[in-house]
């Protein structure tokens, strides 16, 4: 994986939402959403009680929720996964034991940009899936001002502990946080004039 | 395609290139389909759809199952179901194990028996989270 | 090697068509169509109308039979139905019942 890789390593639980552009190694477990544009991995020591959306997806580990790669799902040897499997390629190794639906698709429909219209348009729970996202409205899942992060590990030391913590992380260094504060206004040129009017609104 | 042979040599069947069944097949024995078939196969053998054979049935029942063509209907098999690259399979699945090479095309249902971890649920086969108890 | 070969633990209830040809060592009911040959092997069952190139029969048939060329009973042949070919032969010891038509 590139140097840009967020690592949950064993010791660690995550209980949230896991957003951004970067590739995504869990050996630890998760509780929440995955939904990034690069590469996820789940070790074989990798516990993962949530959807799990990348452009490469390699199972190792287990898996309650669904799986979703924009290139191909790979399930090696040791997987274990209940959920359904979507992606234009789908492997699944000797070893490796599935339940759910599983499409071999070949249509653009899960790019990360309309995977994340999709997000919006859903409630702040995915279907079929009981994660505790511990946010606000879905339209921080949005997040269009995407930064490369330097130091993904950090990331993970934010919630990095033997003990289950609480954290929304977001994968590309904006920390969003629970709670009913409103997130940023998007950083997008042409919304500058909204985001004008936005202020002008909160002025009043 | 390498794999355990669960029946005698003596019984095995092969369904031409060349050949079309529209029917049920059932017996005791190998089968390996290489053209087409339209109807149930219930065998007590190991089934192999060849490249280029196409087989669609409400149900497919055999031991092994390794699928190199098509196959429209579900599959229940008391061993190993296969996909090689060229698959191409609608329909729903179950197997002790089931094996999807890249490449193969398949929309369906898979359903093989094993436990999550106990952080996933452990037994996750049953849909009812809780276990209703009658004690006192 | 018969390019469709059904074995002897098998049935199929049904239509069978072949371009090529077929031989039976387990149980066929219903129709039965190859451009080639046609062998029921002995301790075969076949329960149907048969249309091939030629037969070759060893095994039990019940149905008419057309061939555009031959049809042979074994020894071992227990044929009952109406046979229609260009040229018939009937081993010693095969049964058979039913008419015959060379007439083509």
């Amino acid at each position: 994986m590139a140097d840009n890789t967020t690592v949950i390593g064993k010791a660690t639980r995550v209980r949230g939402r896991l957003t951004g552009k970067a590739d995504v190694d869990v050996q630890g477990f998760i509780e929440g959403e995955i939904t990034v544009s690069g590469d996820v991995t789940v070790d074989s020591s990798g516990i993962v009680d949530a959807s799990v959306r990348g452009r490469r997806l390699l199972i190792r580990g287990a898996v309650r929720g669904d799986l979703l790669g924009e290139e191909s799902v790979t399930l090696a040897d040791g997987a274990r996964v209940v959920g359904d499997i979507r992606a234009p390629r789908v492997a699944i190794a000797l070893g490796a034991l599935a339940r759910g639906s599983v499409e071999t698709v070949e249509d653009r429909a899960m790019s990360p940009a309309s995977a994340r219209v999709q997000s919006v348009a859903r409630p702040a729970t995915s279907a079929g899936h009981r994660g505790a996202p511990a946010t606000a409205g879905p339209s921080r899942a949005v997040a269009p001002a995407l930064v490369d992060r330097s130091t993904p590990k950090t990331q993970a030391s934010v919630s990095a502990s033997a003990s289950v913590a609480t954290a929304t992380a977001s994968a590309d260094g904006t920390p969003v946080h629970a709670g009913p504060r409103r997130p940023p206004p998007p950083v997008v040129p042409s919304l500058k004039k909204a985001k004008a009017q936005i202020l002008k609104k909160r002025e009043r | 395609m390498a794999q355990a042979r669960t029946t005698n040599r003596g019984s095995d069947t092969r369904i031409g290139g060349a050949a079309r069944i529209r029917g049920r097949i059932h017996g005791e024995g190998d089968l390996v389909v290489e053209g087409h078939v339209e109807g149930g196969v219930t065998l007590r053998g190991d089934l192999v759809i060849a490249e280029g054979a196409s087989v669609s049935s409400e149900v497919v029942e055999a031991n092994a199952v390794t699928i190199a063509g098509t196959l429209e209907g579900d599959v229940i098999s008391s061993g190993a179901v296969r996909l090689s690259a060229s698959a191409r399979v609608r329909g729903n699945i179950r197997g002790t194990a089931v094996v999807i090479d890249d490449g193969a095309r398949f929309s369906g249902r898979l359903d093989c028996e094993f436990d999550l971890p106990p952080e996933l649920g452990g037994v996750s086969r049953s849909e009812t989270r809780g276990r209703v108890s009658t004690r006192r | 090697m018969a390019s469709t070969v059904i074995g002897a633990g098998i049935t199929i209830e049904g239509e069978i068509t072949t371009e090529e040809d077929i031989a039976i060592a387990g149980t066929v009911r219903g129709k039965l169509s190859a451009k080639e040959v046609v062998t029921i092997e002995p301790g075969a069952t076949v329960e149907a109308d048969v249309q091939g190139g030629s037969l070759v029969i060893g095994g039990a048939l019940t149905g008419n039979v057309t061939a555009g060329d031959r049809v042979d009973l074994q020894a071992g042949a227990r044929v009952v139905g109406n046979v229609k070919a260009a040229r018939v032969t009937i081993a010693d010891g095969a049964q058979f019942k039913g008419n015959v038509d060379m007439d083509l």
